[in-house]
Order: structure tokens, then sequence, then C-alpha cells
């Protein structure tokens, strides 16, 4: 029988890889059994697909490129076009 | 935002540099770094601007070659194997959780409905606090894991794990540490 602090390293493993057919039914009974450990699935479960959902959500708008790195780009950018040209 | 008609790539830079600054920042943690993989992105994208295909928004195809360029900077700068450090073993964190046994000590808050949250921007100020706080390696491997979906063998190599068990075993504690986050930071508070 896993000790909960087990279930919880096998619930995060499982995501990540596939895990034996014995090991995937004494965690279902686990958490039949253990409500803390079933919450802990679910919230991981969630944060899986809240980390999927990261890129669409601009964040800390306050955070900006410098002035100084803006220009430098520019340049660069003016660079590559003449090159191409 | 401040996005115009025009979607010529002379506006690129104002229109999406800061977006994909601040994209780039959080992953990497260096603001040098992070202007360099923004001038990448915007010259390749410059570039290949023959091949983009109007399927998507310009933004989209940007942060999609944005999140390439952060890929190659892990593999350019891939680690040897390092041991792992203190704030990666977060046994603190484990510690208070569970009891010599091995049995949890503390409640879980319940969380609700938190698909709720994701239509909330305050959430994901909070998320991406929580993502800053994680030890650098842990949110690393993480974000190149879920997010990105690198294989486990490639994250092991990139980031300098010595076995694929050491990498579970890290994920499952960066887990625990975001999980502990996000309860303190947006679900007890809600």
């Amino acid at each position: 029988m896993y000790k909960c602090k087990e279930i919880i390293e096998l619930t995060s493993k499982e995501m990540d890889t596939s895990l034996p057919w014995m090991t995937r039914m004494e965690m279902k009974l686990h958490f039949l059994m253990c409500k803390t450990c079933s919450r802990y699935a679910k919230q991981l479960q969630f944060m899986n697909k809240a980390l999927g959902a990261l890129e669409g959500h601009d964040h800390a708008k306050n955070c900006r490129l410098s002035e100084s790195a803006k220009q430098r780009i520019a340049k660069k950018m003016q660079q590559a076009k003449e090159t191409v040209k | 935002m401040t996005q115009s008609n025009n979607e010529s790539p002379e506006n690129w830079l104002n229109d999406y540099g800061d977006i994909l600054y601040r994209f780039a920042l959080a992953r990497v943690r260096s603001e040098a770094t992070a202007e360099d993989l923004v001038q990448e992105t915007l010259l390749a994208g410059f570039l290949a601007y023959d091949k983009f295909s109007g399927n998507s928004t310009v933004r989209t195809w940007l942060v999609g070659i944005l999140k390439h360029k952060i890929i190659d900077h892990y593999r350019k700068h891939s680690r040897e194997v390092t041991l792992l450090n203190d704030d990666e073993t977060a046994d603190d964190v484990l510690a208070y959780q569970f009891d010599q046994q091995g049995n949890w000590q503390v409640d879980l808050v319940e969380w609700g409905t938190p698909d709720k949250s994701m239509d909330d921007e305050q959430f994901w100020l909070a998320f991406n606090d929580c993502l800053t706080r994680l030890p650098k390696r842990m949110a690393d491997l993480l974000l190149l894991r879920t997010v990105d979906g690198l294989a486990t063998e490639e994250c092991c190599a990139l980031l300098g794990f010595e076995s694929d068990n050491q990498l579970w075993v890290t994920l499952s504690r960066t887990r625990v540490k975001l999980r502990q986050c996000l309860e303190t930071n947006w679900f007890s508070k809600e």
C-alpha cells in the first residue's frame, strides 16, 4: 500500500510517463479512500491546464523593453531590411 | 493594446516588442537575454515573413518563433550534470505537509471551480508570481516539459539531471511548491 507522500509523487509522475497497470489501480483505490490526495490530484490537473493556457495571457504590463534596447533592435531590423534589398 | 492595422514588420517592435519581452523574461529571468531573444525573434520573423500564412495572428506567429528561440537558448546553454541544490529538494514544503509515516498532516483548501479563475487577469498575475518564486531550474523544467512538451531525456540533458528518476522527483516537488503557492496567493484569498 502506498503512503500519501508516495501517491502525490506518482500523481505527478503519471503526467509525464505511463505507469504500470497495478500502480494505477492502487492509486485509484487510494483516491477513493483519501479525500486529500484526490483533491491534490485534481488541483494538479488544473495547474497543468493553466500552464497550457499561460502563453495566451499577457501579464505585468508595466514591464517593458527599455528605450535603449528598442533602439538597438530597431537598428538591427533596419540593417536586415537593407541586406534583404 | 497598441495594435495597428498595418501589420508590416516595421511596426512589430512597437506593437509586439513588449509582449515578446515579457514572455521571454518570464522564462529566462535575465533582461539582457530576454532582449536578445526579442531581437532574434523579430529578425527571424522578418526574414520568414513570406512564409507567414495568415492563419494565425502575427502576434501568435511571433510568440511561436520566440518559443523556438527560447528552447534554442537552453540547448546552447545546456548544463553539465549538477547536483540538486537545497532549493530544489523542497523538503521544507514536504516536511510540514507530511508526518513521519508519510500521511498528510495539513488540509488542502478546496479550490472550488478553479476554471473560473482563468478568466481573471489577477489570477494570471498570481500564477506568474508563483512561477517566478520557484527556483530557476525547477521552473525551467516544469515549463520545458509541460508547456513546450520536450521529452524527458531532452529535459535531463538540457538542465543537467542525471536520471529520469531525478527529473520526476524534481517535477513532483516543483508541483508541490507551485500548488502550495497558488493556494496561499490565490485560492485562500478568494
